[in-house]
C-alpha cells in the first residue's frame, strides 16, 4: 500500500466536506478517482463510519475553538 | 537522593495566575511549545522566568512524527530553538499524523497503522534527534476512529515504534481509557504488554461521551474532571513501573478553580503512590 497516498486521502476526507459526501455514496469509486489503487480502496471502503463522523466533528470543533483562541 | 515521581499542571493562559500561586503545591509545568515558536519577546522573557521557578518540560503537538512523510524541518528547528531557550527536563510529541499531500488536518489524527508509519516514525525520530538535539518522549493518542488501512492493534504498533527507536514513552491515561472503552480491549492489557521501563511521564485528562448513529464513544476533550478509572491506571502504572514518574494533568477549558485542578494532582499523588505501595507490598 501507498500509506502516503492514504494519509493524504484521509487528510482530505477529514477536512473536506464535498469530498466526504462523495466518498460516503461511493467509497471505493470515489477513493480510485483520487488515484489509489483497488486494494486502497477496498481498504478506505471499509472505514468505520461511526468514527469518520465523529471524528470529523471533533476534529472541527477544535479547528474552530483555536480560529477563537486565536483571534482574542 | 532517590529521584520522586513529580506532578503538575498544563500551562493555559487562564490558568497562569493560579499555578504561580500555588507552585508550592506544583513540581512541573507541561507548556506547549507551539504556542512559543512566535511568540512575542515578551511572552519567550515570561517564559523563561517561570523555568527559572519551576521545572518546566515542552510538549509539541505539530509535528505529525508518525507518519511517513518527513516531519516538516522548520517546526524541527523551532523546537530546537525553544528548547535551547528553555532548556527544559525533556521534551515529547504525539504519535500522530497531523497532515497529508499538504493538508493540514488541524488536530491529532490517528494514521494507518501499518509498516510505513512505523518506519516514518523511527526516520522522523531521528531526525528530530539530529536537530534538536535529544529525542522527543512519544505519546499515545486518542482516536475516535479506527484507522482504516491499518494491519496491527495499537499496542502492537506504538511497540513497534519503541522498538525501532529509543526514546521514552509519555503514557497518556486517559488517551488509553478512551480508546479501550471505544474500540473493546483492556488497558490493563496494554499497560502489561508495554515496555514498562520506557514509561517517563504520564498525562492524566477527562472527556465526555459522543454519539452518532446509535453508536456512542468517549472523547478525549481535555475539558471535564479526571474520570475514576483513568485514577485506577495511575495505580496500574505505579505498581508495575518502579523508575521516577512525571505526572501532568492537562485541561484546555471550562476551567474550574484551581483548587480544583489541585484536588485533582493531590488525588493523582495518592493514587500513584497506593500502586507503589502494592510493588512494596510484594
Amino acid at each position: 500500500m501507498n500509506t502516503a497516498a492514504l494519509e493524504a486521502f484521509l487528510a482530505r476526507l477529514y477536512t473536506d466536506d464535498a469530498l466526504r459526501e462523495r466518498f460516503l455514496a461511493a467509497p471505493q469509486a470515489e477513493a480510485q478517482r483520487a488515484g489509489l489503487n483497488a486494494a486502497e480502496a477496498e481498504a478506505l471502503a471499509a472505514i468505520d463510519r461511526v468514527g469518520l463522523e465523529l471524528n470529523v466533528r471533533s476534529l472541527t470543533r477544535k479547528r474552530e475553538r483555536r480560529e477563537k483562541r486565536d483571534h482574542h | 537522593m532517590t529521584q520522586a515521581d513529580r506532578f503538575g499542571l498544563g500551562w493555559r493562559p487562564d490558568l497562569a495566575a493560579g499555578i504561580f500561586a500555588h507552585l508550592n503545591q506544583i513540581d512541573v509545568v507541561e507548556v506547549i511549545a507551539d504556542d512559543f515558536f512566535e511568540a512575542p519577546k515578551k511572552e519567550r522573557r515570561a517564559l523563561r522566568t517561570l523555568a527559572a521557578q519551576t521545572s518546566v518540560v515542552l510538549h509539541g503537538v505539530t509535528l505529525g512524527l508518525a507518519s511517513s512523510a518527513p516531519v516538516p524541518t522548520k517546526i524541527l528547528e523551532k523546537t530546537a530553538r525553544l528548547c535551547d531557550e528553555i532548556k527544559p527536563d525533556y521534551w515529547s510529541e504525539h504519535l500522530a499524523f497531523v497532515r497529508g499531500g499538504g493538508i493540514e488536518i488541524g488536530h491529532l489524527s490517528a494514521p494507518p497503522r501499518n509498516a510505513d508509519t512505523v518506519e516514518g516514525a523511527a526516520a522522523n525520530l531521528a531526525r528530530a534527534r539530529q536537530i534538536v538535539g535529544s529525542l522527543p518522549l512519544v505519546e499515545n493518542i486518542a482516536t475516535l476512529i479506527d484507522p482504516p488501512a491499518s494491519d496491527r492493534d495499537e499496542i502492537t504498533w506504538v511497540n513497534d515504534i519503541l522498538t525501532a527507536s529509543s526514546c521514552g514513552l509519555l503514557l497518556d491515561l486517559h488517551n488509553l481509557y478512551a480508546n479501550a472503552t471505544n474500540f473493546g480491549y483492556d488497558p490493563i492489557e496494554f499497560i502489561d504488554r508495554l515496555p514498562l521501563e520506557r514509561i517517563a511521564a504520564i498525562h492524566l485528562a477527562g472527556g465526555k461521551w459522543v454519539s452518532a448513529q446509535g453508536e456512542r464513544r468517549l472523547l478525549d476533550d481535555h475539558l471535564h474532571d479526571v474520570p475514576d478509572p483513568v485514577y485506577d491506571l495511575l495505580t496500574a502504572v505505579g505498581a508495575r513501573a518502579p523508575q521516577p514518574l512525571t505526572v501532568i494533568l492537562e485541561r484546555d477549558g471550562e476551567y474550574p478553580p484551581i483548587e480544583i485542578l489541585l484536588a485533582q494532582l493531590a488525588r493523582a499523588r495518592t493514587a500513584l503512590a497506593a500502586g507503589r505501595a502494592q510493588t512494596k507490598a510484594l
